[in-house]
């Protein structure tokens, strides 16, 4: 049998592709999903959070006793306590001075770091009581300036660290000094990507139990995280098999943010410390200043060499990343833009100087794209400098830089192959989809008429596959290549069909892909499939649907189980009528003896034989008919070469943008007239999922370039604590949009598929970046930060107001 | 987000929502609608020890439309304001104001005088009662019944002059007897239905020949609580009302502001949009009683 993972050539699609109803969105319309908060255990305690308001301080003292004394308060939890029973959390790279806890140990290092947990009968009685802990705290020096972090004399943000940079290093691909050198023309610019989310509506919540009689610690949460069993149990001090995570939960988004490892372990102690049920609900308050959830926050210097005709020779990027106190996984969201450094364009010669920096905020954590938007931001922005200052059109520019179709697998200079791709094609698509020489015209128009009038474009690359590479990349005491994905096809004794996943869905619609991927390969109706999520002592290995890969990952994974269902059901008909392999074909769920069709057995039958009729069972082959397949990330395994060249992710989708807004000028509020997407992820197993995520994408990309921020004041603190102040764009705000659909299919994958899961929104931010700053064009001004807020678009659009040139050198 | 603890009470007339007022006035806090209310009690920003229903006292709910005046009940809910097909003739620019009110899930529930008495500096309804110079019956177990105007009803941020045992019970707004009326309401805020970074709405009357005759003028968001500038705006009565005339008014008002500044809105970002709106509310609130002058010949 051949690697069931791997792609079959020449394949028509009986249910891939189709327009089909999803498996799961029904019961989320209907109010019948079952998240993590509808599970209610008897006895179960309710947690609430003192917080800090200090965004540096030494904790003098603690004094729970009033709280203890209010009816219905069972405990009060501190970071001292807790540390002694617990291990520090999972750092991404190698700073082992930088330790987290659930809780603040001794100091906090931001404001509304948690300090002490309340437990409760009722969360609203825990509030309570929360209000009645007595923190005495000694302000510390704190530092909230990435830039002035960054120096030697900063306040320390961990003290048992070395400085506040947690990683920081100069990657080299090619001749970059000798290409700048020679080159004709260079630019350098500075943008700044700024610290907004993905804010799903369901905060982070997680209940655990503790079970003294197995001694299993069970855990319902709304998660997202690679790994998360393991490093629950690590942290707790348990062997793995003492935690059982019920993947069988809804969880109400997430794209990325879905990280509670804190919270989880903090409700984890608690429930086996006080032997009841507890239960951790974020509040939106809560969530925003301490679920450790807000997202990359950038500085990028970018330099570009190029001549005269637009061809970029060679590009220099340095970015400097504000991870707030602590370090997660985020140092690593640096990284994953190593693997589409020169985004879809030939540039040859790079080098990239990620730092990521410690500021006395809010930690950051992965969010949509893992960094990859902000990069692709940069890299546009630098493209559109670079047309403006030769006077050559933006997207002329971009046709000469993009590679071409038959360059593939094309090899950047970071060490990542591009598996396949049409990038001209896709970008035609769009324009002509936009009605581009129109909008043009309406621009030019509007602009005759004094209106600020833009059209923006963006051409970017959705990495996809996620292998995390950037693990071992940024870590060299890191050897982890191995990030598969796996599942478990069964077919039962009626002959209906139920696969298994190893992992929780947070609104991917996990439940229509393998439904449809198994259907498609069993020739069987997706919607007779069931789709389970195992939990976590049950399930195969899962690396969670991170970094855009289920699409391609758990579909391959339960490809190739259902392909070797299949296989047996072949070879149990093979068996029967006693004729060879070759002679028989597999049609709809039954097998035939090619051409003679009344000779055949069918679907029932054979799930008979395989069940019950073992005398007729074909020697060798088990009993019953359930098969697993548990595969690598195609490409993957690989460690870094010593100049960090690494084969990251493994397939790239790309994303075409192309926008018309307009700007009042009195108001400096921004209108989205036209949005186009253009978008090839190779096969879509569901166009409609596929469209979906990418709408919502867009719509992301409107929040990160006009709307969201978590703002900080230059004492600390969160100015942007709540939806009053952090603005997620509504219906009023995101324009009608279309996507035009272009198909290049991977080579890698089972059935030509690329990942989607980020499409939309790593592309928008450039692309209303780039409209606005066309719109501003005429004034001689531009705006180099996100996001580009209505007061800045004002100051810039009134003649003579605005800060002319400013943030952006002169074109030379 | 949970409230800190509270008792609820249902008054099921304004007498009992009044006596109740007069014994714990100091400690409760009547609720309606509660789109602001509950936000802040959940925020813990308001920790009344008593809750007073008066959402369902129908009898503060009532529009009544008068040829001379229009008294719309506290409580009326402000989606049946919106829909009120009698106000949208009679008092037009309360219909122009609703729209930028919230949402219409939160204006199904929020009432007219929730929006009052809460006296958000940006809100759109206090903004209308001070342009109309709107009356604002108050009652209490103590005092009785007083009527104040909205141009002084309204003291600062969230502050009014509404002792704690009185209820609002009525608001009653003037109908200008002009032939030839038309106003207008606009605001900008980052995003639709949040709070307005500034506001204007005004209201002005022409004669036959064209000429000013009457004009109220506000603001909101640009200072602690609705602005009045219809002294200033006087300056229009008496001749047409062109362009220059309406931009020279909008930049004296603007240059007398001294807006607050803060995350989303400088103080220079808000007087600029202030003398913006100021002069298109103007502006349009004109073309409408034109077209009405056009209409009535």
């Amino acid at each position: 049998m051949t690697d069931p993972g791997q792609p079959a050539a020449g394949q028509h699609f009986r249910y891939i592709g189709t327009h089909r109803r999803t498996r799961e969105d029904p019961r989320f319309v209907m109010g019948r999903g079952r998240y993590a908060a509808d599970v209610h255990l008897p006895g179960m305690k309710h947690v609430a959070l003192v917080a800090s308001p200090y965004p540096s301080a030494r904790i003098v003292s603690i004094d729970a006793r009033s709280a203890l004394a209010l009816p219905g308060v069972v405990a009060v939890l501190t970071g001292e306590e807790l540390a002694q029973h617990t291990d520090f959390l999972y750092v991404g790279v190698d700073a082992p001075g930088v330790k987290r806890y659930p809780l603040a140990v001794d100091v906090v290092r931001y404001a509304g770091e948690w300090v002490a947990a309340v437990v409760a009968d009722s969360r609203a009685l825990a509030e309570d009581a929360a209000e009645l802990v007595d923190v005495v705290y000694e302000s510390l020096p704190f530092v909230i300036d990435p830039e002035v972090a960054v120096r030697a004399d900063a306040p320390s943000v961990h003290a048992a660290h070395p400085s506040n940079v947690l990683y920081r290093r100069k990657f080299v691909w090619g001749e970059v000094d000798k290409s700048f050198a020679q080159a004709a023309h260079q630019l350098e610019c500075r943008v700044r990507w700024g610290r907004s989310s993905t804010v799903p509506i369901e905060t982070f919540a997680v209940l655990a139990q503790w079970s003294a009689g197995t001694e299993i610690l069970d855990i319902w949460a709304s998660i997202q995280m690679p790994k998360y069993p393991d490093q629950t149990a690590r942290a707790l001090r348990l062997p793995g098999n003492a935690v059982r995570v019920h993947f069988d939960v809804d969880v109400g988004g997430s794209y990325g943010v879905k990280r509670g490892i804190k919270h989880t372990v903090l409700a984890g102690y608690l429930a086996r410390k006080l032997g009841v049920p507890v239960r951790l609900i974020e509040d939106r308050l809560e969530n925003m200043r301490g679920g450790d959830m807000q997202g990359p926050d950038r500085i990028f210097d970018v330099a570009l060499a190029f001549d005269d005709r637009g061809v970029v020779q060679a590009m220099r990027i340095r970015a400097l990343d504000d991870v707030g106190a602590y370090a997660g996984r985020s140092p690593l969201q640096l990284g994953k833009p190593v693997g589409a450094i020169c985004g879809p364009y030939r540039i040859r010669h790079v080098e990239y100087e990620p730092c990521s920096v410690m500021t006395n905020k809010t930690p950051q954590e992965a969010v949509r794209g893992f960094g990859q938007a902000p990069t692709n931001y940069a890299i546009e922005t630098a493209m559109d400098r670079m047309a403006r200052q030769l006077g050559i059109d933006r997207i002329e520019v971009r046709r000469r830089n993009l590679i071409g179709r038959d360059e593939f697998p094309y090899l950047i200079p970071s060490g990542t192959h591009y598996d396949s791709g049409d990038y001209e094609a896709v970008l035609d698509k769009a324009l002509a989809q936009a009605g581009h020489e129109e909008l043009v015209r309406r621009r030019d128009a509007a602009r005759a008429q004094g209106r600020l009038a833009g059209i923006g474009i963006a051409t970017c690359l959705e990495p996809s596959g996620g292998n995390s590479s950037f693990e071992v990349l940024f870590n060299p005491k890191n050897e982890t290549t191995t990030w598969m994905e796996a599942s478990l096809v069964r077919v039962d004794l009626s002959g209906s069909i139920t696969a298994v996943m190893n992992t929780s869905s947070s609104g991917q619609g996990h439940e229509t892909l393998v439904s449809t991927v198994v259907g498609e390969v069993l020739e069987r109706e997706p919607s007779s499939i069931r789709v389970i999520h195992a939990d976590s002592l049950n399930a195969l290995p899962s690396n969670s649907p991170v970094g855009s890969r289920m699409a391609i990952m758990l579909g391959g994974a339960a490809a190739g189980a259902a392909r070797r269902i299949r296989a047996s059901l072949m070879a149990i008909a093979a068996h029967n009528l006693e004729l060879p392999l070759e002679a028989l074909e597999y049609v709809g769920g039954e097998v035939r003896v090619t051409g003679d069709p009344d000779r055949s057995m069918s679907w029932d039958q054979l799930v008979e034989i395989a069940h019950r009729k073992f005398h007729r069972m074909p020697a060798g082959l088990e009993p019953g008919l359930q098969a697993s397949f548990v595969w690598e990330v195609p490409t993957g395994g690989g460690l870094p070469t010593p100049d960090g060249r690494i084969q990251m992710y493994p397939c790239h989708s790309f994303e075409t943008h192309v926008v018309y807004l307009e700007i009042d000028r009195d108001t400096g509020k921004p209108q989205i007239h036209r949005y186009v997407c253009g978008h090839d992820c190779g096969v879509m197993i569901s166009p409609d999922i596929v469209h979906g995520m990418t709408f919502g994408g867009i719509a992301h990309g409107i929040g990160a370039a006009l709307y969201e921020k978590f703002a900080f004041s230059e004492e600390g603190q969160l100015l942007a604590g709540t939806f009053m102040d952090y603005l997620i764009p509504s219906a009023h705000e995101v324009p009608s949009m279309s996507i035009v659909d272009h198909c290049t299919p991977s080579p890698l994958t089972t059935f030509g598929q690329k990942g989607s899961g980020e499409a939309g929104y790593l592309g928008g931010p450039a692309a209303i970046a780039s409209a606005i700053n066309d719109a501003l064009a005429p004034l001689s001004e531009s705006i180099d930060e996100l996001p580009m807020t209505h007061e800045a678009l004002w100051l810039r659009s009134r003649p003579g107001r605005g800060p002319s040139a400013a943030g952006h050198p002169v074109p030379r | 987000m949970k409230p800190a603890p509270f008792e609820y009470l249902r008054a099921d007339t304004l007498d009992d929502a009044c006596k109740f007022l007069a014994t714990h006035g100091a400690e409760a806090k009547l609720i309606a609608g509660g789109q602001s209310l509950v936000p802040m009690l959940a925020m813990r920003l308001l920790r009344p020890a008593w809750l007073i229903d008066i959402g369902e006292i129908a009898a503060l709910a009532r529009v009544v439309i008068d040829p001379d005046a229009i008294t719309i009940g506290a409580c009326a809910r402000q989606h049946v304001l919106a829909a009120h097909d009698g106000l949208a003739a009679a008092l037009p620019v309360l219909g122009q104001a609703l729209a930028w009110v919230g949402h219409e899930q939160t204006r199904n529930r929020g009432t007219l005088g929730g929006s009052l008495v809460h006296a958000d500096p940006s809100a759109e309804l206090p903004l209308v009662a001070v342009m109309l110079d709107a009356r604002l019956a108050l009652q209490s177990t103590a005092r009785g019944t007083r009527v104040l105007s909205a141009r002084e009803f309204f003291t600062g941020p969230m502050s009014t002059l509404m002792e704690p045992d009185e209820c609002l019970v009525e608001v009653r707004f003037e109908r200008w007897s002009a032939p030839c009326v038309g106003s207008a309401f606009d605001e900008v805020a980052i995003r639709h239905g949040d709070f307005a970074l500034a506001s204007a709405c005004a209201q002005v009357a022409i004669d036959a020949a064209g000429r000013c005759e009457r004009v109220a003028l506000a603001l909101g968001g640009v200072a602690g609580a609705p602005l009045d500038c219809s002294v200033q705006a006087a300056s229009l009565v008496g001749s047409v009302p062109d362009d220059g005339a309406v931009d020279a008014l909008a930049q004296a008002v603007a240059g007398g502001l001294e807006p607050p500044g803060d995350l989303h809105a400088s103080a220079e970002y808000r007087r600029s949009l202030a003398q913006t709106l100021c002069a298109r509310v103007l502006r349009a609130a004109c073309a409408r009683a034109r077209g009405a002058l056009t209409e009535a010949r």
